[in-house]
């Protein structure tokens, strides 16, 4: 290093740190002057071998300092370096000798970095602009689809970015969201598939706004990826799945299968999400809502599965006493001065970093498990039997239940509202009167897994389960309940 | 020169410690390193740091958020421009930049470069074509030369693996993107047009002009097998013939103030979101029923209405659960769905219940109103004892005869609906007749629901009530004869 291009004051001249320099030799031929030559030096903190700068002939061109591809490399010295006495300068051949001698002189500078230049800004500690919640005052029910009440439940949650890909049997939502959006000045985007929806997610997510998506089976598979990520870069986002049947194309019936994807295959790694089941229009506005909560509340994705017939059927909607105006929480990339210091990223390259961003996501997780089990109980004090069922399902068990008392039966009806976690909790204390369990699904056994695994882990062991299964669009009907559970109740007499 | 874009110690490199604090984990002689170094100057040079997002991908660059003080996203394999949308849909004055490799941008995310070029919305877009894949090990990339040897193409890149891709000719097709250039990094005349060609790329997004998208033809020492000068030259001598640099396309003069992209701020004023659920549904409709009509059903009424899809009955449905829940009762609607409802039959369960509706669909329903034979045929015989069967006797000559007490009620809706002047309006008929046959509400409360639901439509409602009355008038003269 040759400190003697401090004296020219005129005209900045290249200056160059060794251990900054990698000794590519981009530098080198960019030079007319041939001031730039090979190094033969081995530089013993970096272990390659820097460029030899001779600048007699230097005219400051500065060509050199834009072939060299490191930020702290070959640079313009702006520095007015007249403070400095010169013959300190002399002995300056390394940064770190560059930062002692700014230190002795008293100068100014905290950061060594700041030999390249005046700063614009500096960054500030992000604060997070807090939500605020608005009355909203509308007493008359409305009479909404499924699909339409969960828009509108997002829409009051403050949610005004919208993506998605259509796919039956869950585009009215979109449709809804398409329609009302832009006339409050926000964002129904289509886009090119489920993929680049999930992605488009992740970047609003990112920035720290609620979004989300209206999709059905197919579409939610290939969401599963960007859910990873989104897990593990810790975005808020709400995935409506409204499920039909498959596996493939399937058709566009009503299914319950993509339980398993939600509570137990999130895309790769150690991935959880809260997964809310609804099963009425009135819940598809009030949990879309309380699922944009938890997203926020936890920085992690929530689902809400519903079902073909869930989102098409219309039903009697109450609306809320208050409408949210979301603030922007302070982890977000949002694209100013006061979130300029974050990141959003999935990304640790250390196994122990990583681990310990595993043990701090699956502490949430096991805190989403605490706090948030949820379920619905009907006539389940002293039932005798239980039926277990979520979604649309649930409600032909409701009528099933009702049936089976004004027959004398002692049913009950247990509706996980929440599947993951799985409300074991209000299960357990209802399994000492029940003899039996009778599970009512659309799919192969996905709730019975979820329940069996719950109480598995809760070291309790289930009374014997019976099933009323249903595939293809074909969901279970009330009578059929009515009948499995006096044949039950026969066999066990 | 300034480098505030830059951050002052590099603090996500190896926690910042020692050299790596100011320098970066990229080979020696890597073009990733200039490109950074224009980006930033750039986005320093145009005082837009504060508000930039640079959303980096996967490949080499995956660490640019080591580097640069801004906003920084992360993101999946290939997606970097849709997540650059989402942000910039979440915050129309942020300036995003989508960095990307040619793995990246022209493999495995070549879905959402083509989608997010052709939608236009100002972003930028780098792309480093530098012809192999550097982070998983110098594999083919869609922009390996053929004969280049690779990981991947031990024996050179032949036709079976595909051609080049040629990124900056495709995207300058679209109509989306204003400005669309290839640079290159070799020799200080290229340097300074890759320079000068990403802050353009940057100023047009600041001016809202729209989409940019810059290639860069760079180097990847480590993978070529050369030292950085004979990398410049391979560029230089390989590349360039199969990837020409220059301007592929610039539009962003002939942008006007009308095209540009408008920043938006999303509105929450409490009334405005309130009149758009509502739609009009606002106004109160009077109650004119005396109580449930038990008479059918002592807590739950169920229904089913059939026929050929175009035929109604899902509207008809649906004012039924309409009226229902104005009269304070819990109701319920729904459509059979599916390919076979489109021209085939399509059928509606609808649910009224006094307090809560449980189970909501209707295998056997109190009322079935069949607009069609096949419908008759099918639904018919789930009717429950004692319930009542309404069909379009001017489609059905010859109707089956049904068991259990069954009533069978049958009024030429279509006839009716022609004689009206509208075909489609037989399901309007249809309920005519359900309200003169089942009582099941009052008239005035399916009047009322057909007004609502035409609120929108007015010039329509004289009609409908017309087809209304004809369809009780059906039913109480047949009743008389
Ligand atoms: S500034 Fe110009 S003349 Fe001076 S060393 Fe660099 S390239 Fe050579
Ligand atoms: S270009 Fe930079 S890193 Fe490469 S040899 Fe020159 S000074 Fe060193
Ligand atoms: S592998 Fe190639 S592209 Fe990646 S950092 Fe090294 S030189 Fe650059």
């Amino acid at each position: 290093m040759d400190p003697k291009v401090a004296k020219l004051k005129e005209k900045p001249k290249p200056f160059l740190f060794p251990e900054f320099c990698k000794g590519c030799g981009r530098c080198i031929g960019s030079c007319r002057f041939g001031c730039i030559t090979e190094g033969t030096e081995i530089n013993p903190e970096t272990g390659l071998i820097p460029v030899v700068l001779d600048l007699e002939k230097c005219s400051g061109c500065g060509l050199c300092a834009s072939a060299c591809p490191e930020p702290f490399g070959l640079f313009m010295r702006v520095v007015d370096v007249e403070e400095i006495a010169k013959e300190d300068l002399e002995g300056v051949h390394t940064f770190q000798e560059m930062v002692e001698l700014f230190d002795k002189a008293d100068f100014e500078l905290t950061d060594p970095s700041e030999l390249f230049g005046p700063r614009e800004t500096e960054a500030p500690e992000p604060e997070p602009i807090p939500d605020q919640w608005i009355p909203f005052s509308h007493d008359e029910p409305l009479v909404l689809k499924g699909n339409y009440a969960s828009a509108v439940g997002a829409i009051l949650a403050g949610c005004r970015h919208v993506y998605g890909y259509p796919i039956t049997p869950s585009t009215e939502g979109a449709e809804l969201m398409a329609k009302l959006q832009p006339l409050m000045d926000g964002v129904f985007f289509q886009a090119v598939s489920e993929v680049a929806t999930v992605n488009m997610m992740y970047g609003t997510g990112g920035a720290g706004l609620p979004c989300m998506t209206f999709t059905s089976s197919p579409g939610f598979s290939l969401m599963l990826e960007g859910i990873s990520y989104m897990v593990g870069a810790e975005l808020p986002a709400v995935f409506v799945n409204i499920m039909r049947g498959g596996p493939g194309l399937g058709n566009i019936g009503p299914e319950q299968a993509d339980l398993k994807l939600a509570c137990r295959g999130l895309g790769h790694g150690n991935s959880h999400a809260i997964v809310i089941t609804p099963s009425t229009p009135q819940e598809m506005l009030d949990l879309t809502m309380l699922a944009f909560e938890l997203a926020f509340k936890y920085r992690n994705p929530v689902i809400i599965l519903g079902d073909g017939y869930l989102g098409q059927m219309t039903g009697r909607v109450n609306l809320p006493d208050k409408m949210k105006k979301p603030g922007i929480p302070e982890w977000a990339v949002y694209g100013d001065l006061s979130h300029r210091r974050n990141l959003i990223c999935s990304i640790a390259l250390s196994e122990a970093d990583l681990e310990r961003h595993n043990i701090h996501l699956n502490a949430k997780y096991a805190e989403m498990a605490a706090n948030e089990q949820r379920a619905d109980l009907f006539h389940t004090d002293d039932a005798d039997v239980l039926v277990v069922a979520a979604t649309t399902p649930a409600r032909m068990a409701k009528g099933a239940v009702q049936e089976l008392r004004n027959q004398g039966i002692k049913a009950g009806l247990f509706r996980p509202i929440t599947v993951w976690p799985f409300p074991v909790d209000l299960l357990k204390p209802l399994l000492e009167g029940a003899r039996r369990i009778v599970m009512v699904e659309a799919s192969n056994g996905q709730l019975e897994d979820e329940l069996r695994l719950a109480l598995s882990k809760e070291g309790v062991h289930p009374p014997p389960i019976q099933h009323v299964r249903h595939f293809g669009g074909v969901l279970p009907q009330q009578e059929e309940i009515v009948e499995a559970v006096r044949k039950g109740e026969e066999a066990a007499k | 020169m300034s480098v505030s874009a830059f951050y002052q110690r590099f603090e996500r490199h190896a926690k910042g410690l020692g050299i790596k604090g100011h320098s970066t984990h990229y080979c020696p002689g890597c073009g990733h390193g200039l490109v950074h170094k224009y980006l930033g100057e750039s986005i320093d040079e145009l005082g837009v740091q504060d508000r930039t997002i640079a959303v980096s991908p996967v490949g080499c660059s995956v660490f640019l958020y080591y580097y640069m003080d801004v906003g920084n996203t992360q993101s999946a394999h290939g997606r970097a421009p849709v997540v650059a949308l989402g942000h910039k849909l979440a915050n129309p004055e942020s300036v995003v930049i989508s960095y990307q490799g040619d793995g990246d941008l022209a493999s495995i995310g070549l879905a959402e470069t083509f989608h997010a070029a052709q939608v236009g919305m100002p972003i930028t877009v780098i792309f480093i074509n530098n012809a192999i894949y550097g982070m998983t090990g110098g594999q083919m990339a869609p922009t390996t030369l053929l004969g280049q040897e690779t990981a991947t193409t031990p024996r050179g890149r032949d036709r079976t693996a595909g051609l080049p891709m040629r990124m900056a000719e495709l995207i300058a097709q679209l109509d989306g993107p204003v400005y669309v250039e290839r640079v290159a990094l070799f020799g200080a005349k290229q340097r300074e047009k890759a320079k000068k060609a990403i802050k353009k790329a940057v100023r047009l997004q600041v001016e809202n002009k729209g989409y940019s998208f810059v290639e860069v033809l760079s180097e990847c020492p480590t993978h070529l097998k050369m030292t950085p000068p004979e990398a410049e030259e391979w560029v230089k001598e390989n590349m360039v013939p199969i990837f020409p640099l220059g301007v592929m396309k610039d539009v962003s003069d002939s942008i006007t103030s009308e095209m540009e992209f408008k920043p938006f701020t999303p509105s929450f004023e409490v009334e405005k979101v309130r009149d758009l659920i509502l739609e009009g549904a606002e106004e109160k409709v009077p109650r004119h029923a005396a109580a449930f009509p038990e008479h059918i059903a002592k807590e739950d009424v169920s229904l089913k209405l059939a026929g050929a899809g175009g035929d109604g009955a899902q509207t008809a449905a649906l004012l039924l659960t309409r009226m229902a829940i104005n009269e304070g009762l819990d109701s319920t609607h729904i459509p059979s769905y599916g390919p076979e409802s489109r021209g085939g039959t399509s059928y509606a369960d609808v649910h009224i219940a006094r307090q809560e509706v449980l189970s909501p669909a209707s295998p056997q329903p109190n009322i079935l109103v069949a607009f069609n034979a096949p419908s008759l045929v099918k639904f018919g015989p789930n009717v429950a004892p004692d319930g009542i069967i309404i069909y379009d006797s001017s489609v059905i000559a010859d109707p089956p005869s049904i068991n259990g007490n069954v009533k069978m009620y049958g009024v030429p809706f279509t006839e009716i609906a022609v004689k009206i002047g509208r075909r489609v309006i037989k399901n309007v008929v249809a309920l005519g007749a359900l309200q003169a046959v089942t009582e099941l509400f009052p008239e005035e409360t399916f009047l009322e629901a057909i007004r609502q639901a035409l609120a929108a439509k007015c010039a329509m409602i004289p009609m409908n009530e017309e087809a209304f009355r004809w369809g009780r008038k059906a039913v109480l003269e047949g009743m008389e004869d």
